[in-house]
């Protein structure tokens, strides 16, 4: 394998694209996810390259062959793109390609929902074998990559070979998820939590785990309305049901009143309780049931705090449930 | 956790198919068996989630109350008729677990608690329960949490439940499928003293409840449950007692007493309830006939607190029902 120094790089191949307004407004959008990552982009449509960096324009680039790319004038500016029948790879600066994959429908639109789009499909199908930060990084380079391939095959052909999906291990499900509103499909073992899926899969990290055995109510979100411990939760056994966790009770960029209250009564010291707390209380504040403090704390006893932020817990409660007592 | 086939039957039938293969257990809200599967305890092979039968009506007919096996604990102890005609069941799954568990707890699964014996819990201790033969640690343990009646040789474990020491005063009786047809079981004959631990019922293999059934009575609209523990709320019992009154004019005509808390399995005091009957409802008769409970207990140095605290604890339960304050 090449060396590939600089920082990592995430290939795209992008049909249609053109530095004209839309598509650099286009652009816009995946420059918080390359920032994230510490990622350049080299994208190419039929118009030509570029080369994308989080806080620079899109500027050309020069292609010396097939999988010779020039970004900068020096030795170290000449890079290689792995390409196979495969898909592409993605090289990260120590050189190491981190993925290639391609997907087995095109994914349709723009650069930023196939990047999303191709993120989940990525999510739900590899392995977790990476530790958490190469995981996360593995994930989003890989969805552009995939987003990116599956746009740049102008006439498949029906000899084409089967794409590299995995083939699911003994045991696997394939379910899909419908969290916050947005459908995930994911192949997990049935042993796999619902908290573990939601934290480890969909990378959805605000519901937390605290004691993974039904004890202290951090890891608490909603099933079909109602709270429940996702540690003691199968995934595969909610499969189809809504779900909602803490990231989904924000609507159109406002916090949930509860949240606000939280905030302003300051209802946490550590924090780490507190996505749990909420989501308790706005069940409990949907379902009537906050109805004086005593059956505040009553029904608020399956979430634990350890600084023991109890007290400013219940007046956020109650704040929101208005009239305070 | 150990690995294992999932399967989500949408029939009875084919739910009683798959829980005859061996190694077979079934998963409804999860609360019990996901959290002994994540300790060790339980290693199914097989898992059948009952999640997808039509189980969980409550059906309030004139006469009685037909409660489906998968009904949760809260939709039953929120259930108004259930409130009205046999409040000590909603006031004994209100007392139990947290807000989450009771949204996830069924009531065929609370039948089937498991015990919460910390050397049960623990791998590193023997347990004749988990392990036929391999001995019992709470004998040379602490055991301020154990039971002081029902024991055996081999085990002195707590049944954990709330709604099963309500159901056992209310006389309810219990509904059971298999391949072969369909059987009732009162709740009295449901639990099994634990001459061999790691047999709790007398359920058969292959066995599924579907539902439990309450029959009006006299006694079951004036019943009560009071219960200790070592904080306010989310604890298992040190002691609770669900009572139940029939009292006409000035006299008890008849009185269902069980103990939670203090016994292998939902412990019913028929001494006391024998006592009862025929006396005025006064403070001073239910204090004496609450000192007739646990007369054959075999307490234990760290739990020898609990026979005082189980019979205070049916003399207030006594007074609550029989208006007595």
């Amino acid at each position: 394998m090449q060396d590939a120094p600089g920082p990592c790089r995430v290939v795209a191949f992008v049909r249609g694209w053109s530095p004209d307004r839309a598509g650099v407004l286009e652009l816009e959008r995946v420059r918080a996810h390359l920032r994230g990552l510490s990622a350049e982009l080299v994208f190419e449509s039929e118009h030509g390259t570029w080369l994308l960096r989080p806080d620079d324009d899109p500027r050309p680039i020069e292609r010396l062959g097939r999988t010779r790319f020039r970004v900068d004038d020096d030795e170290d500016g000449v890079f290689v793109i792995v390409a196979s029948e495969a898909g592409p790879g993605t090289i990260e600066a120590s050189g190491a390609v981190r993925f290639a994959h391609c997907q087995r429908s095109p994914i349709a639109g723009t650069l930023a929902p196939a990047l999303q789009r191709a993120t989940d499909v990525m999510l739900a199908q590899a392995p977790l074998h990476f530790t958490r930060r190469a995981w996360l990084t593995t994930c989003v380079v890989s969805g552009f990559a995939l987003a990116v391939l599956s746009a740049c095959k102008q006439k498949p052909s029906r000899e084409e070979p089967e794409p590299a999906v995995r083939a699911p291990e003994a045991g696997e499900l394939d379910i899909v998820l419908d969290v916050n509103g947005t459908k995930h499909p994911l192949r997990i073992e049935p042993r796999v939590s619902l908290l573990d899926a939601l934290r480890e899969r969909l990378l959805l990290t605000g519901t937390k785990k605290g004691c993974d055995m039904g004890q202290c109510g951090a890891c608490t979100v909603h099933v079909a309305g109602k709270r429940v411990l996702s540690c003691l939760t199968l995934a595969v056994a909610v499969q189809g049901k809504p779900i909602t966790t803490i990231e989904g009770v924000a609507k159109a960029g406002e916090l949930h009143p509860l949240q606000r209250a939280f905030c302003e009564h300051d209802g946490m010291q550590c924090g780490f309780c507190t996505p749990g707390q909420i989501m308790s209380g706005i069940a409990i504040l949907d379902e009537n049931r906050a109805t004086d403090d005593d059956a505040i704390r009553e029904q608020m006893s399956g979430n634990i705090c350890r600084c023991g932020a109890y007290p400013n817990i219940l007046a956020a409660i109650k704040a929101a449930r208005g009239g305070a007592s | 956790m150990n690995a294992f086939s999932y399967v989500r039957p949408t029939s009875e039938a084919e739910a009683l198919r798959a829980l005859a293969e061996p190694g077979a257990v079934a998963l409804a809200g999860g609360t019990t068996l996901v959290d002994l599967m994540r300790l060790d305890v339980m290693r199914p092979a097989r898992v059948v989630d009952l999640g997808g039968l039509p189980l969980d009506r409550i059906d309030a007919k004139s006469g009685g109350i037909s409660i489906g096996a998968l009904a949760s604990n809260t939709a039953v102890a929120d259930h108004p008729e259930i409130r009205a005609r046999f409040p000590v069941l909603a006031e004994a799954i209100d007392a139990g677990a947290s807000g989450q568990i009771r949204n996830m707890a069924s009531v065929g699964g609370n039948l089937l608690q498991r015990t919460r014996c910390s050397y049960f819990r623990d791998l590193a201790s023997p347990c004749n329960k988990r392990s036929p033969g391999a001995g019992c640690a709470a004998f040379d343990g602490y055991t301020r949490n154990h039971a002081v009646v029902g024991g055996s040789p081999n085990c002195i474990a707590v049944h954990p439940s709330d709604m099963c020491v309500a159901l056992l005063a209310l006389d309810a009786v219990v509904r059971i499928k298999s391949a072969s047809g369909e059987r009732t079981i009162p709740m009295s004959e449901l639990h099994v003293v634990p001459d061999r631990p790691n047999v709790e019922t007398s359920l058969r293999p292959g066995e599924l409840i579907t539902a439990v059934e309450l029959r009006d009575a006299p006694f079951a609209k004036r019943s009560r449950y009071v219960k200790v523990r070592d904080r306010a709320s989310f604890a298992f019992a040190l002691a609770s007692a669900a009572v139940a009154l029939d009292v006409e004019g000035t006299t008890i005509n008849a009185a269902r007493v069980a103990l939670g808390g203090v016994a292998t399995k939902p412990w019913r005091e028929q001494r006391v309830e024998q006592a009862l009957v025929g006396k005025r409802p006064t403070q001073q008769m239910f204090d004496a006939a609450a000192k007739l409970a646990l007369a054959d207990a075999v307490p234990r140095p760290d739990n020898a607190f609990k026979v005082a605290l189980a019979r205070r604890v049916i003399a207030r339960a006594l007074a609550l029902a029989g208006g007595v304050s």
